[in-house]
């Protein structure tokens, strides 16, 4: 099992992404702003409504590339979120989507909210990059992630463990 | 009798190489083999109001695009489509562009502001991108000349490269 610790920079400023690296995978961290998430939907034509429920959580916009030879296999079950020693719960895409087809919201506007997420699950074949939104509970203070990443056909080969504890929801005083 | 047998062996086998049963083309790092069978049909307007039928691109291969313009890696790429547009020239590769659930202004806002010629489908609600099931923004989907999906490419690429022209190339070419 190969194990990738939390490693660059988390001091700069909110908007500056955090990352974390080594020979498998490059893993990229933004935290963003109630007002960066505000203004990227206002910007789309998105409901006051959608937005309204959409800015008061924790968005954190995430990419993923694979560097090595082999397949990385990515499924968000496989990563557990943490605040203040308690699981701190990440909502499913189709959480989403059966919220906003509740509140009957444009199929526009829920299209392109669905393609800003990270997606559940993803093979990553060598070189592919793909990235999005997690979105979590909005909480002050600093959030591990735990996950975990199989490799190579069918998922047979060494398992990537990832712990990253300087995650955090980003304040809009704190934006650049 | 032996010999007539070798020499028609030999023939099938020529026969089946040049006509790609020898299997398909092997692409190049971060394309993948996607092969779902045929392309799901589709019919939508262009940026200038142009109706657009998927089924008129039979016999070519096409490049299909899904792309939005708040998609980091969709902006980065866009240079790069439009010089592999001009490389190509639509001889034998139909570039197809669909933009992803946004509206006329913001696309021709995005696409003036990095001054591009490209003309783009416009997918208004979504729906069409949904059907091609792409793994993410942008994707790149080929598809042969019979309709059927052969590769898909997740996230940016420099496809002006001759990693990608010369792939591309033969793919056209003997495929």
């Amino acid at each position: 099992m190969y194990s990738l610790l939390s490693i660059l920079a988390a001091t700069a400023a909110a908007t500056q992404p955090l990352g974390i690296s080594n020979k498998h995978i490059d893993m990229q961290f933004a935290p963003r702003t109630p007002h960066q998430i505000m203004s990227f939907y206002e910007a789309r034509g998105f409901p006051p409504e959608m937005i309204k429920i959409l800015s008061r959580k924790c968005f954190i916009t995430v990419r993923i590339h694979n560097k090595s030879e082999d397949i990385v296999w990515h499924d968000l079950t496989n990563w557990h979120f943490s605040h203040n020693g308690k699981p701190l719960k990440r909502e499913h895409r189709n959480y989403w989507l059966d919220k906003w087809n509740a509140m009957n919201m444009p199929k526009a506007s829920i299209s392109t909210f669905r393609w800003t997420l990270l997606p559940e699950s993803l093979d990553y074949l060598p070189d592919e990059e793909e990235g999005g939104n997690i979105i979590l509970p909005r909480v002050t203070g600093p959030i591990t992630l735990n996950a975990t990443f199989p490799t190579a056909d069918k998922q047979l080969g060494s398992v990537i463990s990832v712990e990253y504890d300087e995650l955090y929801c980003a304040e809009d005083n704190a934006e650049s | 009798m032996m010999a007539m047998r070798l020499l028609a062996l030999l023939f099938i086998l020529q026969f089946a190489t040049v006509n790609g049963l020898a299997g398909p083309l092997a692409p190049p790092k971060g394309i993948r083999h996607y092969e779902i069978g045929a392309a799901p049909e589709f019919s939508v307007t262009d940026m200038d109001g142009q109706p657009f039928e998927f089924a008129a691109t039979r016999g070519q291969w096409v490049f299909l695009h899904f792309w939005a313009s708040w998609c980091g890696p969709c902006r980065e790429e866009m240079p790069s489509i439009q010089k592999l547009v001009e490389a190509f020239n639509d001889h034998g590769l139909r570039v197809v562009l669909i933009n992803t659930a946004e509206d006329e202004d913001t696309i021709f806002s995005f696409l003036g502001e990095i001054g591009m010629k490209l003309n783009s489908l416009m997918d208004r609600d979504g729906l069409v991108t949904e059907k091609f099931k792409p793994r993410g923004l942008p994707t790149t989907i080929l598809i042969d000349r019979e309709g059927k999906v052969q590769y898909q490419a997740i996230g940016g690429r420099e496809w002006h490269k001759p990693l990608y022209t010369d792939f591309l190339r033969q793919l056209i070419t003997d495929y």
